[in-house]
């Protein structure tokens, strides 16, 4: 449920519409490339958070594995779309299907371990995905990836000389999966959700079922996210099991969410908002070869959130202790 | 199925499996005593190869030898890094020293990323490519030395725990950490110990691996989840479980390699992992005491 009007005053009540409708027109007043490029990777690893929050923050399930599940988006895609030339618009759905699948399995073996057990049978189930597509070479290309040939600009195939496209698809998807978090975040299982990461036993002898809405939590954040696999190969034209299965993409996917603020609606945001730029930053003052700088700025944030500031930056903001509650 | 290969295969397993013990008796000592994973484990097999490439590349200092300074080092660094860093979350729900770690881990492999480069690294000692040969079975120089070495520092943890004061002050800290105190005994200074013992130890066995294997940055990756498999299947905190479990998940990534395919011989160790999650997290010799 959402916070009461009475508690914003002034134009801060309007301040995310003005954000949102600045975030509309920006593509047409400063059609820069690299900036479009800089706002996709924000509001894509932004919706990355998101999914993986409904996990890994609702209900504090810590996953270390859900490149997977991104993967599981966009490896069917992309084999879809070259080899039987199905658009992406539609290709999307067998892997989301597989990724629901593979969570209800995979939610059911671990959900009955708890703390670093079921972080680690998290990376380890990521870490088989990532061996199979290197080792099915003939279906997945192995560790030479899927390149996708770019054709002109075709609607149908998700394709598009200009950037302005992929800007608003991407920005659509963020809305997506902020939508569904904001609905669980309301919802009856968010309240479950929330009292099994404060204490699992207390939450069980309360009647709540801990395996069902744990699993639940879990496909749908696995759907989301092999959604966002489908639109990230749809953009990069290029993906490999390290690029889309890697532990690199698991921890990223996290920090998002963990820096800005878990099991909050807008946490991600800022944690995309802060640390997309500081790469683009730290590739601009180290240069991009030296790929090692933005992610030592990275693990020394990571590092001051959970000695500091354990429930994310968004806990720093005037106010933000509010987003976690229910009101 | 020819018996000599098949031997060959065993003798393989064996002598890297007896590097991962050394690797996963250090993370489970710290889990054992402290109740803390630490996902940087595998950056300190790093940083005792990347130490033992430097001391060889500067010193022509044998890995044999660097690893006598390797330890005592790695010992001072983990008691630091433990006070100054993982001490701070003690107690804390297991999300915040997970991520802590992971954060270290992250940190590490990216320093050494920005000041050594992408590079692969090796350290050509004149024993690099001798073989000994009993009868049908070839031991690699090199891997014998590692799997020896390995497994005396093991049995030195041993005798240290079961036979030294310092020793079963530790193990009364992992066992009853209330009752260590009211003995006297400072929970703090046998935490900095234990991470300093555990990573000493998994920078020990980067040692002994530096002669036959690549030093990169980002090699402890390739360590690190094998040693987790290993400290699961032995029981977490339990120090004899990590050395037969490590034996036995040396042998098992062997046979897979040879027998089912080169590039999944992690598929089996991490199948076997899942499983014993799943059916028995406890681990195969139940969650031990350190000892």
């Amino acid at each position: 449920m959402s916070t009461s009007p009475q508690e914003h005053s002034g134009w801060t009540r309007y301040a995310p519409w003005i954000l949102l409708a600045v975030i509309l027109v920006f593509p047409f007043i400063l059609p820069s490339r690299y900036l479009l490029r800089t706002m996709v990777n924000i509001f894509f690893f932004a919706a990355l958070g998101c999914a993986w929050n409904i996990i890994g923050g609702y209900a504090g399930q810590l996953s270390l594995g859900h490149a997977a599940f991104m993967a599981m988006g966009a490896y069917p895609t992309a084999l879809l779309l070259l080899g039987y030339n199905v658009p992406p618009w539609l290709g999307f759905i067998p892997g989301v299907v597989v990724a629901v699948v593979m969570a209800f399995l995979l939610g059911h073996m671990v959900f009955g371990l708890r703390g670093p057990y079921l972080a680690l049978s998290t990376l380890a189930f990521g870490e088989i995905v990532r061996i199979l597509l290197l080792h099915f070479r003939d279906q997945t290309g192995g560790s030479l990836g899927v390149t996708i040939p770019f054709k002109g600009t075709d609607a149908w195939k998700l394709q598009f000389a200009s950037e302005q496209p992929y800007y608003f698809i991407c920005l659509a998807l963020l809305g997506l999966c902020l939508y569904v978090t904001y609905k669980v975040h309301g919802s009856r299982m968010g309240y479950y959700l929330q009292a099994i990461k404060e204490n699992q036993d207390a939450a069980e002898n309360l009647g709540i079922d801990l395996a069902n809405n744990k699993v639940r939590a879990l496909m749908i954040s696995a759907a989301l996210t092999a959604l966002l696999g489908a639109f990230y190969v749809s953009y990069f034209y290029y993906i490999d099991p390290d690029s889309v299965c890697g532990v690199d993409l698991s921890i990223k996917i996290l920090l998002v969410a963990i820096i800005g603020g878990v099991g909050t609606v807008w946490g991600p945001i800022i944690g995309a908002c802060i640390l997309i730029p500081l790469t683009e930053i730290s590739n601009y003052l180290f240069g991009s070869g030296r790929a090692g700088a933005s992610l030592i700025i990275y693990a020394i944030i990571l590092m001051l959130v959970i000695l500091f500031s354990p429930r994310g930056l968004i806990a720093l903001l005037p106010g933000g202790e509010r987003s976690y509650r229910h009101e | 199925m020819d018996v000599a290969i098949f031997l060959q295969t065993i003798v393989n397993g064996l002598m890297m499996g007896g590097v991962y013990a050394l690797i996963a008796v250090g993370l489970t000592l710290i889990f054992g005593v402290m109740n803390v994973v630490n996902f940087a484990h595998g950056e300190f097999v790093m940083l005792g190869m990347v130490l033992t490439y430097l001391l060889h590349a500067f010193l022509g200092m044998d890995p044999g030898v660097s690893i006598l300074l390797v330890i005592p080092v790695m010992l001072g660094v983990g008691a630091l890094v433990q006070k100054g860093l993982i001490s701070r979350v003690i107690g804390q729900p297991d999300e915040a020293q997970i991520l802590l770690t992971l954060g270290l881990s992250v940190l590490l492999i990216n320093l050494a990323l920005l000041f050594l480069g992408p590079d692969y690294r090796s350290v050509k000692t004149g024993y690099k490519f001798s073989v000994w040969a009993a009868g049908p079975v070839l031991f690699s120089v090199p891997r014998l030395l590692a799997f020896v070495v390995a497994m005396a520092f093991s049995g030195i943890l041993w005798l240290f725990l079961t036979r030294t004061d310092l020793g079963k002050g530790l193990r009364a800290v992992a066992e009853k950490p209330e009752v260590a105190t009211l003995m006297g005994i400072n929970p703090k200074k046998m935490h900095a110990l234990a991470f300093g013992i555990g990573i000493s130890l998994a920078a020990g066995a980067g040692s002994i691996l530096s002669p036959f294997f690549y030093t990169f940055p980002s090699v402890g990756g390739m360590f690190v989840l094998t040693a987790f498999v290993v400290v699961v299947l032995g029981g977490m905190g339990n120090i004899p479980g990590a050395i037969l479990g490590a034996l036995a998940i040396g042998v098992t990534e062997s046979l897979t390699s040879q027998y089912v395919a080169l590039d999944l011989a992690m598929l089996g160790v991490f199948i076997i992992f899942v499983l014993v999650l799943v059916f028995k997290p406890s681990g195969i010799l139940g969650k031990g005491k350190v000892y």
